[in-house]
């Protein structure tokens, strides 16, 4: 381990997308906006997408590094990387898809943004914590930006609602986290992650107390990645939250959440738990639920939040396969559901700019209005729902196969069956988009949403008919787990 | 040769390409997209009439083979090439998109989307039968949905939405219960790859139980799309409501999916499990025959009518690939060749009538031979066709699945045989309804048949009447591949 200057070598991305943040308020304090103008904020956008570039460019020497910093609070490996660099895109795509949504709701714009900005920077430390109380402290830097950002929409009361029961899910999940925590430290006598698992590794005797915090630790984890039984807060604070929000941790807080336990359930599966089982019922719970739960739903908001928590339960079907392939399938999908899920809310945001209404009744007609937008969603849902071409289907495909290798082939049938529902309801919003007339006025889409869905549905598609680089890094990135 | 492994590549990209391509026609050139549709699918029939004229017959195994490494970490590659199998169904493909595009003319809304979809089709068809990988196959199988269900959703009656998403979920149910099978095997081969060639070399010796499994869970995708008794009901559905050409795809092209996956996951790479199905699957296809024929009788709808022979001819087709003989398979392929050319003139047949009468009443018809010879004399020929008039294909083909599964399933033969019976009736029956008898007033000024769904028509006819007295310029191109099964099962 070099010296502690030398370590900071290793944080340049998190430094730089800190300094962005700065940057983002002072550049709005010096040349402050005209009077009543919001649209002439972009620039702190595009300010914003730069700073995050530039963290991507400064992650890159970080790939294939292994090194472990400030007596193991930091980890700097491929993983972190691959983890940085998705909370980077889905960071700048979410900036870009608020340029014209933020003014409607707020005056305060360059707040929104350095939020945003440096609630990915939380994502982005929250997978290189090796230490559990740094990430209990990571884990605020990610929550309190996003309580604001929730509850953004001032005049709106839903958006008050959700973000005060965000808040009362922060503090359950975190109470609950805590305890576990305690109870690790407390059996253990360290809080190191890759200690105790060399701990656990030599003990044969494990106890009751240590398997109850491995067990709450992972609760923990559940509320953040909106799986099942632990899901009820997601409809809610989802459609309320400005979408723009609603995108953002839709993918971003998710998959921090995933970062996080995969690091600590591979050191966890020591201790002779059925894990297959705990993560295979979640995951099962979490796809029926989600599922079931969307079908219901007449608003999109509501649907896309029922859908997140069927797509959690996908992600953790290859989480209990427990193997290396199975977490490189994990990766895999994380980026396939981020493209596709940051598409379908660019056209949620575009349609509600344009019409104010998130209805799924409100599709009606939407092809003839906006084709291409008609079009990004129809492919943004049909990846989704996990159809051939599109990166959906390699994911699904990826998932199941490697649950299929370590012998959950109930599992992967339960999955099979709730791909063939979640179609039902995706197909129900492609309906109202190509096939039921509406209204016809062609609709305004503004630049900087349409380069973000561009570039979204540009990478489901590259991903889903040429997925092998993607593979690639995402078993590189999972073999760093399992050294 | 290079030349004709790119041309069989060209059966896919072709229409993909030049469909998207398709879609960016200015606005105010709509009208343009039919013509370049029309170049497109011309284009792609040609080369399948090229592939076919230079196929060897005699020789086994795959012609025009080519590999292109695609997803190495899965151990998958683009691998195509064509066999004495899947040459006819390619041509067939190509002949009734061609086809399909002259029948589009009534098509003014959305018309750049119509093409673009219905070319994206045919690029997934085509796939479909040129696969030789599981992954590239199933890839292609599951594309053909998306824009089935669009061409059905947009363009079709008025039961269009619930048509268009049974059709969607129920073939998706049955093609993710496929998958299964796929992932099954390539674990159960246990080498890492989904290559259909290396795969069958694998996968012929595991044990018979895990075979049996395999095959059940791929059958069940299968058997979806043939259909086969009892998974048949989305069928009539999606045929009513789909408009006339893409009916004539569905039923002329889509169905053969099924009828071809049997052929190719089945004998080669699952021996024994083909083999314990192969009884199961014989009595089915028999319920379906008779069922299906059954069906067609009471049906007061034309369309439904058709649709339901649909599924009885395919029974015939179904039963002939069961007994696995080498005259029963090469029946059952002459069927699915044949039953693509009919049930689309039928097809075409009933749009046109639709399109006049505006009504597919039976009831609403009689004695439309007074006053449109033409279009009564093709129905007439059509249904003979169908009933399996000898000198006409549909005979080749039903007396060939017959004969040759008598010796292996001797009872339920001579079931199929009888249900023949039934064919003729609803048929004939349909005719003296429609064609013949006194003249509907309702129908009096109905127009005979246009020079353009002649022209739509006619190449139909014509191979009917090919097959029918030429068997062997379809035949000839299946004799290796279709040996080659026989012997793998041992008839």
């Amino acid at each position: 381990m070099g010296s502690t200057a030398a370590a900071f070598t290793y944080l340049w991305p998190e430094i730089i997308v800190a300094l962005t943040g700065g940057l983002i308020l002072i550049a709005d304090l010096i040349w402050p906006a005209p009077a009543g103008d919001g649209r002439s904020r972009a620039w702190l956008a595009y300010l914003g997408v730069a700073g995050l570039l530039a963290a991507a460019m400064a992650t890159v020497p970080d790939i294939g590094v292994t090194k472990t910093l400030f007596g193991g609070i930091i980890v700097v490996d491929s993983l972190s990387a691959f983890f940085s660099f998705l909370f980077l895109g889905i960071g700048a795509l979410t900036l870009l898809l608020s340029v014209h949504a933020v003014p409607k709701f707020t005056r305060w714009i360059a707040e929104f943004y350095a939020l945003v900005v440096w609630c990915t920077l939380g994502h982005m430390l929250l997978a290189s914590t090796g230490e559990l109380f740094t990430i209990f402290i990571t884990l605020q830097l990610t929550s309190l930006p996003l309580i604001v950002l929730i509850g953004y929409a001032k005049l709106d009361p839903k958006s008050g609602e959700a973000a005060l029961k965000y808040l009362l899910l922060v503090l359950v999940s975190t109470a609950v986290l805590i305890y576990g925590m305690s109870l690790v430290y407390g059996s253990l006598g360290t809080s190191t992650i890759s200690e105790i698992g060399a701990k656990l590794a030599t003990s044969h005797d494990i106890g009751t107390v240590l398997a109850i915090g491995l067990v709450l630790l992972l609760t923990g984890f559940a509320f953040k990645i909106t799986a099942a039984p632990f899901h009820y807060w997601v409809p809610d604070t989802y459609e309320g939250a400005p979408t723009p929000v609603t995108a953002f941790m839709s993918v971003g807080s998710k998959f921090a959440g995933f970062a996080l336990a995969l690091r600590i359930i591979v050191e966890g599966l020591k201790v002779p738990l059925n894990w297959h089982l705990i993560f295979g019922v979640m995951a099962a719970l979490s796809m029926t639920v989600g599922n079931l739960g969307a079908i219901r739903q007449t608003n999109i908001k509501r649907m896309l939040a029922y859908s997140g928590i069927a797509q959690a339960g996908y992600l953790l079907v290859g989480v209990a396969a427990l193997s290396s392939a199975g977490v490189a399938s994990v990766l895999f999908y994380a980026v396939a559901y981020a493209l596709a899920n940051l598409a379908a809310f660019g056209v949620v945001i575009t349609v509600a700019n344009a019409t104010g209404s998130t209805e799924i009744k409100s599709y009606a007609g939407l092809a003839k209005r906006a084709p291409l937008v008609g079009l990004a969603c129809a492919i943004a849902l049909l990846s989704l729902g996990g159809l051939p071409l599109m990166a959906g289907f390699m994911a699904k495909f990826y998932v199941f196969l490697s649950a299929a290798r370590s012998g959950l082939v109930w599992l992967v049938a339960i999955g099979v069956v709730n791909s063939v529902i979640s179609l039902y309801y995706y197909l129900r919003v492609i309906y109202e988009v190509y096939v039921r007339e509406g209204e016809t006025e062609s609709l305004f889409v503004d630049r900087p949403a349409a380069l973000a869905m561009s570039l979204c549905i540009a990478g489901v598609l590259a991903l889903g008919v040429f997925p092998d680089y993607a593979l690639r890094a995402a078993n590189f990135a999972a073999s760093a787990l399992f050294r | 040769m290079v030349t004709q492994q790119m041309l069989l590549a060209a059966t896919i990209v072709l229409p993909l390409v030049g469909g998207v391509a398709l879609s960016f026609i200015p606005k105010a050139r709509a009208s343009l997209a039919r013509p370049c549709a029309l170049v497109l699918s011309g284009i792609v029939l040609a080369i399948a009439a090229w592939l076919w004229a230079s196929f060897d017959g005699s020789l086994a195994g795959i012609h025009y083979e080519l590999k292109v490494p695609w997803i190495a970490g899965l151990g998958t590659s683009f691998h195509i090439g064509v066999d004495g199998l899947s040459l006819p169904l390619l041509f067939l493909t190509a002949l009734l998109t061609f086809v399909a595009v002259i029948a589009s003319r009534s098509i003014k809304d959305r018309e750049r989307q119509y093409f673009t979809l219905m070319l994206m089709l045919e690029a997934g068809l085509c796939g479909v039968f040129v696969a030789l990988d599981l992954i590239l196959f199933y890839l292609f199988w599951e594309v053909v949905l998306i824009p089935m269900y669009f061409l059905i959703s947009i363009w079709g009656g008025p039961r269009r939405s619930y048509a268009a998403v049974k059709f969607f979920l129920y073939t998706l149910a049955g093609s993710l219960a496929m998958l299964g099978g796929i992932i099954a095997l390539y674990l159960a081969t246990g080498a890492k790859t989904f290559d259909m060639l290396e795969v069958a070399l694998l996968a012929s010796h595991l044990t018979a139980g895990i075979q049996t499994a395999i095959f059940a869970a791929i059958a069940v995708g299968l058997a979806v799309k043939v259909p086969i008794f009892p998974l048949h009901t989305w069928l009539p559905d999606a045929h009513v409501e789909a408009p006339t050409a893409v009916s004539v795809l569905l039923a002329g092209v889509l169905l053969k999916m099924g009828g071809y996956g049997f052929l190719r996951l089945g004998p080669e790479m699952l021996p024994k499990g083909f083999s314990a199905a192969a009884p199961v699957i014989a009595v089915l296809a028999v319920i379906s025959i008779v069922y299906g024929a059954a069906l067609a009788l009471v049906q007061t709808d034309l369309k439904r009518l058709v649709a339901y022979s649909s599924v009885s001819h395919m029974g015939y087709v179904m039963l002939g690939i069961a007994a696995g003989t080498a005259a029963s398979v090469t029946g059952a392929t002459v069927q699915m060749f044949s039953h693509g050319l009919i049930a689309g003139l039928l097809f075409l047949l009933v749009g046109a009538v639709y399109e006049r009468a505006h009504t597919r009443e039976i009831s609403a018809f009689g004695g439309i031979a007074k006053i449109a010879p033409v279009l009564a004399g093709t129905l007439v020929f059509a249904s003979f066709a169908s009933l399996g008039l000898p000198g006409m294909s549909g005979f080749v083909g039903e007396f060939m699945v017959l004969a040759g599964s008598l010796q292996r399933f001797t009872g339920l033969t001579v079931v199929a045989a009888a249900a023949v019976i039934l064919t003729v009736s609803y048929l004939l029956w349909m005719l003296r309804r429609v064609t013949f008898g006194p003249l509907n007033q309702a129908r009096l000024g109905m127009a005979d048949m246009t020079a353009s769904e002649a022209l739509s028509m006619a190449p139909l006819c014509v191979l009917i009447v090919v097959v029918g007295v030429f068997p062997e310029t379809l035949v000839g191109v299946m004799h290796a591949s279709v040996n080659a099964i026989a012997s793998v099962l041992g008839h």
